[in-house]
């Protein structure tokens, strides 16, 4: 306990977060956090220009994948990266912000007639063998993360960071398939919300990858193997593959997956191999 | 009642506290062992997200009403967390996430084994499992509640008081969730019942006892539930626990302060 001597000099309750100025401000972060965003939806416009299957069916997907945080939550909380207050503060905002993002898109499926993304029913989840590691349970991954200890939140943030790409790159794209000017806004509403999340992610990972070789040998390993993007082990296996010829797929899609492979090798400690495998992944 | 899960996310809040003059504290400051009690608090709801990882690692937040509940009541105990910490930031004591962070980092090997455990006993129960988690929540929710609104009482500080009644209030939603979560579990299975109520007799303890040190337990219990008042405050959560399903008769939070040695 801190009991600081009694000038007025108080740094808190500024909102800052009493670090450099370069530094993502969580608590300014938490304070401006965005909640629900029913109301600038242009929800109308569907009812005559509704979307087409594809797009409600990337869209249903992309609603399942943000609303997963718990999921998340949990892999990240058994290991030494609930020990940092600071990111799991940032993580408490970023599962809210995460949980009205899913509303928006499900208020875009109910525009279009279609049940929120968790009332329909989903197919079976792929069973590989590859991906089994990923499929491990709290047991396992809290085990590993005994051994892994501290440097493994380098290997969470970065992975939130490929996963912010990733899920950037697909709502370009969809946006892009659709035409649609109202499902455009409604893009541009979530992509802005999670602007701030990449540059939370961004931010760390680059910070914990510089100064820490073995955050960095982690992170290699992690992102080799990682099925993305992150949550897809949990849905089913035909959304995956539609996911995947969705976004990645034909040239334009190599090439999406390819700049996202480029980007993960200029990250600290990364080069070209463990980007190649992440293209690879995602075109896969 | 069955708790509208929908119907609180749409309402759920960070706590406000802008229209409050903490400024007053400057020129009334709150007593040393008030502030002490204040920042355990404040320790104890940033702390509400690694007790959440307990949630996690069994069956329960497959379901989307847990998942939501959860995001909410996450957010606004951190946003207690923020009101606490700026009342004691006007009081110049500073609370900020990377002395949280050594503190957790202190908490050694029972934290790091917790998840484990945890996880491996949710596997074995199944989802019987969830039912413990719900009524042990409860009896967490009814503590605070009972913390704020007795601390609200005992400072007799007009703004202190309005601030700890917003928390509290929040509190009494989060409440409500666990209540109906635990009562419907735990009627329905006999022996979620008899899980609950081994594991809230045997192993409950304070909020906040798994993190912070036990002189600090100690003073927040003494405090807050010491003396005739306070344990009339204590008797009130015990009664309400009882009221749960094949909960009858347990006296978890009068035990646990005979055995800090609270006095009555």
């Amino acid at each position: 306990m801190t009991f600081a001597n009694g000038d007025s000099t108080v740094h808190f309750p500024a909102g800052s977060d009493r670090a450099s100025p370069a530094r993502f401000d969580v608590r300014a972060f938490a304070r401006t956090a965005k909640g629900n965003h029913r109301e600038t939806l242009r929800l109308d416009e569907f009812t005559t220009e509704p979307l087409s299957g594809d797009s409600i069916r990337a869209v249903r997907y992309l609603a399942r994948l943000e609303s997963g945080t718990m999921e998340q939550l949990r892999n990240l909380l058994v290991t030494a990266t609930h020990k940092d207050a600071r990111i799991t503060a940032f993580l408490v905002t970023w599962a809210f912000e995460k949980f009205w993002v899913a509303d928006a898109l499900d208020a875009v499926l109910e525009a279009n007639g279609q049940p929120k993304s968790h009332d329909s029913t989903e197919g079976l989840a792929r069973r590989s063998r590859v991906e089994s590691v990923e499929r491990r349970g709290p047991v396992l991954r809290a085990i590993t993360g005994l051994i892994q200890g501290v440097p493994i939140i380098g290997v969470h943030v970065t992975s939130g960071l490929v996963d912010e790409w990733i899920t950037r790159a697909a709502y370009n794209r969809l946006e892009t398939a659709s035409a649609n000017p109202a499902l455009s806004s409604a893009i541009a509403t979530v992509l802005a919300v999670k602007a701030r999340h990449v540059a939370f992610f961004d931010h760390e990972a680059r910070e914990r990858l510089a100064d820490d070789p073995r955050a960095v040998s982690l992170t290699r390993r992690s992102l080799e193997r990682q099925v993305w993007p992150l949550g897809a082990i949990d849905r089913s296996d035909d959304d995956r593959s539609f996911f995947t010829s969705f976004v990645f797929g034909g040239d334009d899609g190599h090439e999406r997956a390819a700049e996202i492979g480029r980007r993960v090798a200029e990250l600290p400690g990364m080069d070209s191999r463990v980007g190649d495998a992440v293209t690879r992944k995602l075109c896969a | 009642m069955a708790f509208d899960v929908d119907k609180y996310t749409a309402t759920s809040v960070s706590v406000n506290w802008a229209d409050l003059d903490l400024e007053r504290f400057r020129e009334h400051p709150l007593p040393a062992g008030s502030l002490r009690t204040l920042r355990y608090m404040a320790d104890v709801e940033y702390h509400t997200v690694c007790y959440t990882r307990d949630l996690l690692t069994t069956p329960s937040h497959k379901e989307a009403d847990m998942s939501a509940f959860m995001t909410m009541w996450n957010r606004e105990e951190f946003w207690h967390g923020e009101a606490l910490a700026t009342v004691l930031g006007i009081h110049g004591i500073i609370v900020d996430f990377d002395e949280i962070k050594a503190d957790r980092l202190k908490l050694g090997w029972k934290d790091k084994l917790d998840p484990i455990k945890q996880s491996i006993a949710g596997k074995l129960v199944g989802t019987d499992f969830v039912a413990v988690h719900m009524a042990w929540g409860a009896a967490n929710e009814w503590s605070a509640i009972t913390a704020y609104n007795r601390m609200a009482e005992l400072e007799e500080d007009p703004v202190l008081a309005e601030l700890l009644k917003r928390i509290a209030k929040q509190e009494a939603r989060h409440v409500a969730f666990y209540t109906s979560q635990a009562r419907d579990r735990l009627s329905k299975s006999r022996k979620a019942q008899v899980l609950a109520r081994f594991a809230l007799k045997n192993f409950w303890a304070p909020v906040g006892s798994s993190i912070m040190d036990r002189t600090e337990v100690v003073h927040v219990m003494g405090h807050l539930m010491g003396g005739p008042e306070g344990r009339k405050g204590a008797r009130k959560i015990d009664a309400a626990i009882s009221g749960l399903p094949g909960m009858e008769g347990l006296t978890i939070v009068e035990d646990s302060l005979n055995k800090l040695g609270v006095p009555a």
